[in-house]
């Protein structure tokens, strides 16, 4: 028997590769045998192309399916619920011509398709709501970029804003502040919490963490918007496709200012703009950029320094510190402590691991607003302190106060003059052991906390305050040196932090600073002025996603300027070669490759011009690739298999021509509209098919590439789940917000969670919403959901695989929400209906679409007779009708 | 290398047929075999399918059928077990100076002082290999052991380092060796999972399921969690206990019901394989409601076997305890079992930073009767001859101090060891530099590791691929050399 062979052509060597080649509209085909295809056949675009093909094999379109098949499969198709046993009646008695069309606009419509197709571009883009990786630490907002995507999709976006938006939305749509949340798309992959945040700096594994942090940017970009897989390329020049290591890199280059992290956001455009602004100024002081130099040092700028300055001294001098005398004092873990003539604590002997200090101080202390923690250097510590680490620092993990017989003291809002990166003062204050306040690497330097008092603190004489110093972060970073004191003076009272060189001119009159000084001491108050201004605005949103502007984690920290990117030799980061200016890809000769920018533009310039360069109506790609894509999810299959690959070692299309037609019809008639494009394939005769095997067709392409019939499809874990709350009447139609956690989530032995999913209960608030606003952990995904084939948002997704395992067999069987969801069915069905065989037949009426013969009838209700309703229901859920739609 | 020729279409059956899990070997083999003849490779397809023997680019004979893998979860410090090195008590104290400007940087502290080994050293067996006293049983075995002395990974951070030693890359999402495993050789049984982690009680280990994940290959061949400490062994094996559902006359019924409905609708959709395997499923499903709790009840096991595997002890109990229930599943024809020791964070595991001296010995301890057990029970019930036993970690650490007398991560060399089917018992192969900083001659990556591994199981590493978004993705991806050195 021959092979049935599909050809592209142009295939062979020389001729450009076809997913390259710029797009034309292709005439219709003509179709040659007359009388064996359908009138209807010709009418529609999809059809002729489709139509024409089969005919070269003497094949046709398979009849239309029956409606309650029709409707069963939209339903699932644009919404992932099963339509109402009501809406399958009422459509198969609908004789209006346009019974169809209406019926698929209805749904188009409905808020359950943008539900039901957001969940698709979440596969493509890996999505998920944790870090991943041995940290892997929740994305506490995530879930806008999600909501996003529902709303986009509702709200029929054109393709070409659709990725702009994701891209750099921030800087294409400022007046459109809520599509910050898009920038989600961006960092919807997997973060290396351990490589970019927690090991040192100055590391290799850093460096190579960065490199490959964002290639899983690159690749997430490339292959979803345009089917191309540049990842190859992070070695050697690509060895099937015309992408060269060159191109690789300046791909590289286009993201080397943004990292993943928590992104502020204002929906109001007003307070937005203020906010981006102050940002935006912030970063060119922290680049300390040479045209602001002059107004720093302006009469006006060093007048408002001067009046800040003022203030402070002001506030220092009414600040009345008290130093307490201890009275008592003691070490858990055997450090030893003494008091000196100042008040100040000594600390020597053994150096334990981790240690708690209690200093007791005698009452009265009458109306203290607030206590002073001073370390301080010593010439016998380590680096003279004020810490007894070798570095000379400490870690502070939890300072407290306690009066009479242990009553804590609610102290609130400290501020230290200095605050190592990531180990700020509220750290000593945050209840966390595991965090500490730090000063490397200000370290042979005296320094001061301050905590405020909620209220007001009386110490009555007889009774005394005690003071509590856990040190119980890293290994024995233990205080050296340290006085505590008190004072009455009405709140605020805060520290400014201030690093060493700082300190230094502000304690010199200010006639004997010389320019440079004046001109470094602008840039630290002009920074700090911004920040306080900053933090005077309402609280932002946030939202997860590609960022150059952030709260520091740890030591991750905003770039001021795109970090530089250099070719790697054999991707080795001891390799470095050329820099790679920002650019794409040369393959596609109508589009410039190189974005040739300033060298001090912005950093999101770079994403604009990309998100130009892909959504360029010559991008033949772009095009090609998201038709591609649409018509997968409605057939199951692309006209390209390989979705995210249209290169040499990828698939080639089944219908070259319809694929190009698509992509122009998509891109001008449609001008971008994915309801208009879902609708012409919906509407097509090919769609339409019945499911059903022609034994002609299926002898020579078994597998149906030239759609002879419609593929049968088995429900997506969404669908499945979805479908079980639909029809027992319990699925909650709220819409967008935080996840819903479907776990019990306890603390874990480091930073991932420990997360249990069969300690939940069902039937709670959060157990009922659609499956796409179920929360998604990386390592530790809902067992149920991943036996049925639900990506844990590792790997990009286009195609979803399609198993049948033992363990999906005992997870439909076995799961706690199916046994619920039976349970709430038969109760459901025992309240609407009057009896076990009007329930039996609805039953089958929602799982399969259709009523039961009388022998499966008899069959059930024998059944039902011996083991109750819900026991069918769970049957109904695992059969193999209810899983597939045909 | 050529570029592929255009694609044949046609491989949905193949592909179907491959995610049930093969049901036998050669199926799912065929296929990937299949696919790689059609990226270009140079394998001729089989003849025929053949029932069992796994012929995966194979123009050898497997030596080993099954795997048992012990994986010390942390990094478990190669100078201070089995890597000898004198080197460091002659400069013990002194600041590290490799030599020749090469830069030390350690991935979460500032580098220390030289430290030698805290522990004793003697030569062991007839092979005379040095072993310190944490590991006094796994000592006894050495004869049996083919040591890789100098394994090297590409970084020095737990996550990618596990990911590197379990799928062979260092990000998420690939699939682990037992998904290879499982995939390439198929199931030799089904009545059991191919292949099972046994994690340890306190929790899961760096990157969590993500280390035995299957990656873009179908989600049967992911490692099937027997949750030992738990009250639910397998996830799904039962319904809840208490469930009104839970009705075993009704299960029962509602089993055969349900396949006679299913094979109604199967009769008119007779082209559709997957409605087949959905039937085939349930069966499989029902059987191994059975055959999992029978596999890990211990009761028929002899006082003299649990003795054997430190049962007895508290400190190995629960290691023990699942090293043997890894014998009873190799037993039982499970592909390849994972027994993991210590959980992810920062104590209670091998990643010690705090205190070699404090914090490795007892971690050590709970390991090392149970594993010299194992290796004796399989022997004796003639299970080594086509088991293979691999006991690995994520990296090695440095030769220098950490805080007080801690050691940092360090991916420059580290230990490795085989035992059993194919392996050349009582040889060690390559050896790292003077301190067990970076690899000396003989350097094992964890592509040849894994490429050596394959070997022994009859698979050609540089054939078992999968096509996944545009590229062909290999568990050594484009490099590994079959270490023969350690093959028999």
């Amino acid at each position: 028997m021959a092979t049935l062979r599909i050809w592209a052509a142009g295939d062979g060597s020389g001729d450009v590769h076809w997913a390259y080649r710029p797009l034309a509209r292709p005439a219709f085909p003509s179709i040659e045998d007359s009388q064996n295809t359908a009138h209807e056949a010709r009418q529609h675009p999809v059809d002729l192309f489709v139509a024409a093909r089969l005919a070269k094999e003497g094949w046709q379109l398979a009849p239309r399916a029956e409606r309650r098949l029709l409707i069963r499969r939209l339903a699932y198709d644009l919404l992932g619920v099963p339509p109402n046993p009501r809406e399958i009646d009422d459509f198969v008695a609908d004789e209006r011509p346009d019974a169809w069309e209406r019926l698929v606009d209805r749904y188009l419509n409905s808020p359950e398709y943008g539900e039901r197709w957001a969940r698709h571009w979440m596969d493509a883009v890996h999505f998920a709501e944790t870090h991943g990786n041995d940290q892997d630490r929740i994305r506490t907002n995530a879930w806008p970029y999600r909501d996003y995507l529902v709303n986009a999709f509702n709200a029929d976006v054109p393709y070409t804003q659709f990725i702009q938006e994701q891209i750099a939305g921030d800087v294409l749509f400022p007046e459109k502040p809520a599509v910050t949340a898009a920038l989600g798309m961006i960092a919807a992959g997997p973060w290396d919490e351990s490589s970019l945040r927690d090991i040192r700096e100055d590391t290799l594994d850093r460096q190579i963490g960065r490199y490959l942090d964002r290639d899983d940017m690159i690749g997430t970009v490339m292959a979803t918007v345009i089917s191309t897989s540049v990842q190859c390329a992070r070695c050697h020049d690509h060895k099937f496709d015309p992408v060269p290591q060159r191109d690789y890199y300046a791909l590289q280059a286009v993201f080397a200012g943004v990292e993943r992290a928590d992104r502020a956001y204002d929906l109001d455009p007003g307070l937005h703009h203020e906010r981006q602004s102050l940002l935006q100024r912030k970063r060119a002081i922290g680049r300390k950029e040479k045209d602001l130099e002059a107004e720093l040092l302006s009469a006006a700028g060093q007048g408002r320094i001067a009046h800040w300055e003022l203030e402070q001294r002001e506030a220092e001098r009414a600040a009345h510190w008290q130093v307490l005398k201890p009275a008592q004092l003691a070490s858990t873990e055997g450090s030893i402590l003494s008091t000196e003539t100042d008040h100040a604590v000594v600390s020597g002997g053994p150096t334990p691991v981790r240690d708690t200090y209690r200093v007791a101080v005698a009452g009265p202390l009458t109306g203290i607003t607030a206590f002073r923690l001073e370390v301080l250097k010593d010439r016998r510590l380590p680096q003279h302190g004020p810490g007894r680490q070798t570095n000379g620092n400490f870690h502070l993990s939890e300072f407290a106060v306690t009066i009479g017989s242990g009553v804590r003291v609610a102290l609130e809002d400290p501020t230290a003059d200095f605050n190592q990166e990531g180990s700020s003062v509220q750290k000593a204050l945050d209840k966390d052991e595991k965090t500490a306040w730090g000063i490397h690497p200000e370290v042979g330097k005296n320094h001061a906390a301050v905590f405020q008092l909620a209220t007001p603190l009386t110490v009555a004489a007889g009774e005394s305050a005690v003071f509590e110093l856990k040190q119980f972060h890293g290994e024995s970073h233990l205080i050296g040196r340290f006085r505590i004191a008190a004072t009455t003076q009405p709140r605020p009272v805060r520290l400014a932090q201030r690093p060493g060189n700082i300190s230094r001119i502000l304690d010199m009159p200010v006639t004997e600073r010389s320019t440079a000084d004046r001109l470094e001491l602008s840039w630290w108050w002009a920074e700090r002025d911004l920040t306080d201004r900053l933090k005077k605005l309402p609280l932002p949103r946030s939202v997860y996603a590609a960022a150059s502007e952030f709260e520091p984690n740890g030591s991750q920290v905003p770039s001021l300027r795109p970090r530089p990117i250099h070719v790697l030799g054999r991707g080795e980061i001891t390799r470095p070669g050329a820099a790679a200016d920002p650019g794409a890809l040369a393959c596609l000769v109508s589009l410039r490759s190189r974005f040739d920018l300033p060298l001090d533009a912005e950093e999101g310039v770079r994403r604009a011009a990309l998100a130009g360069w892909l959504t360029a109506l010559e991008n033949s790609l772009t095009w090609r690739s998201i038709v591609n894509r649409v018509w997968h999810h409605h057939f199951g299959r692309g006209l390209v298999e390989t979705l995210n690959d249209f290169g040499r070692a990828g698939a080639i299309p089944s219908h070259p021509e319809l694929l190009d037609w698509l992509a122009v019809w998509f891109r001008d008639d449609a001008a971008g509209s994915f309801k208009r494009l879902h609708r012409l394939l919906l509407t097509s005769a090919t769609w339409q098919q019945s499911a059903t095997a022609q034994s002609g067709a299926a002898a020579r392409d078994s597998d149906n590439r030239l759609l002879w019939r419609m593929n049968a499809l088995r429900l997506d874990a969404e669908a499945i789940r979805d479908a079980v709350l639909r029809v027992s009447g319990d699925l909650d139609s709220r819409m967008g917000g935080p996840s819903d956690r479907q776990f019990e989530l306890k603390a874990g032995i480091h930073v991932t969670p420990r997360v249990d999913y069969t300690v939940f209960s069902q039937g709670g608030p959060e157990s009922c919403r659609r499956s796409v606003y179920r929360f998604l952990f990386r390592t530790l995904p809902d067992p149920f959901m991943s036996a049925l084939d639900c990506p844990a948002g590792d790997q990009l997704v286009p195609v979803r695989s399609n198993s049948v395992t033992v363990q999906q067999a005992l997870a439909l069987w076995n799961d706690p929400l199916v046994l619920h969801q039976s349970l709430r069915f038969a109760g459901r069905l025992g309240r609407e209906l009057p009896g076990p065989e009007a329930a039996i037949r609805r039953a089958c009426e929602w799982c399969w679409g259709r009523p039961p013969t009388p022998d499966e009838a008899e069959a059930l209700a024998r059944y039902a007779e011996r083991h109750g309703v819900a026991q069918v229901a769970r049957l109904l859920f695992n059969s193999n009708e209810f899983v597939f739609v045909n | 290398m050529n570029p592929p020729p255009a694609k044949v279409l046609g491989t949905s059956r193949r592909e179907f047929l491959s995610q049930l899990g093969g049901g036998l070997g050669g199926v799912a083999l065929a296929w990937f075999l299949d696919q790689n003849v059609l990226r270009g490779g140079r394998t001729p397809l089989p003849a025929a399918v053949p029932d069992f023997v796994p012929r995966a680019g194979s123009q050898f004979r497997p030596r080993a059928k099954r795997v048992i893998q012990l994986f010390m979860n942390g990094g478990a410090s190669p100078m201070d077990t089995f890597d000898y090195k004198p080197e460091l008590i002659r400069r013990h104290g002194q600041k590290f100076d490799p030599g020749d400007g090469r830069r030390v940087e350690a991935a979460t502290s500032v580098p220390g002082m030289v430290m030698k080994s805290p522990f004793e050293w003697r030569q062991h067996g007839q092979c005379g290999r040095w072993v310190s006293s944490v590991l006094p049983c796994m000592a006894e075995s050495v004869d049996d052991l083919a040591f890789l002395m100098s394994m090297t990974s590409r970084t020095n951070v737990h996550g990618p380092a596990s990911y590197l030693m379990n799928t062979g890359s260092l990000l998420s999402g690939f699939p682990c060796m037992g998904s290879w495993l499982s995939y390439g050789l198929g199931r030799i049984t089904d009545s059991l999972p191919s292949f099972v982690v046994l994690p340890d009680p306190r929790g899961l280990p760096y990157n969590q399921k993500g280390n035995f994940s299957s990656g873009f290959l179908p989600v049967g061949h992911q490692g099937t969690v027997f949750n030992t400490a738990g009250n639910e062994l397998i996830a799904h094996l039962h319904a809840p206990s208490g469930n009104p559902l839970a009705i075993p006359a009704a299960e029962r019924e509602g089993r055969e019901l349900l396949a006679s409905l299913n094979r109604r609708h199967q009769a008119a959709h007779e082209t559709d394989l997957r409605l087949e395997g959905r039937i085939e499923a349930y069966e499989l499903a029902a059987r191994m409601q059975l055959s999992a709790p029978e596999a890990m009840d211990l009761e028929g096991e002899t006082p003299a076997t649990r003795q054997l595997y430190g049962m007895d002890q508290p400190v190995t109990a629960d290691y023990g305890r699942r090293c043997l229930l890894a014998r009873r599943l190799i037993e039982r024809g499970v592909r390849f079992v994972q027994v993991w020791s210590g959980a992810g964070g920062a104590s209670g595991n091998w990643d010690n930073h705090g205190s070699i001296a404090r914090e490795l010995p007892p971690i050590a301890a709970a390991t090392d009767r149970p594993i010299a057990g194992l290796l004796r029970d399989l022997r004796a019930r003639g299970l080594l001859e086509d088991t293979l036993v691999l006991w690995n970690t994520e990296f090695g650490r440095m030769p220098f101090t950490q805080g007080s007398d801690g050691r940092d991560h360090n991916g420059g060399t580290f230990v490795g060891w085989m035992a059993g089917a194919g392996v050349r018992a009582g040889v060690a192969y390559g050896e790292s530099d003077p301190w067990a900083w970076q690899a000396g001659p003989g350097a094992v990556s964890t592509y040849d590791f894994h490429a050596t591994v394959l070997h022994l199981l009859g698979l050609d590493h540089t054939k078992v691929a999968v096509y996944h978004n545009g590229v062909s993705r290999r568990l050594t991806d484009v490099h590994g050399e079959v270490i023969r050195a350690v093959l028999a």
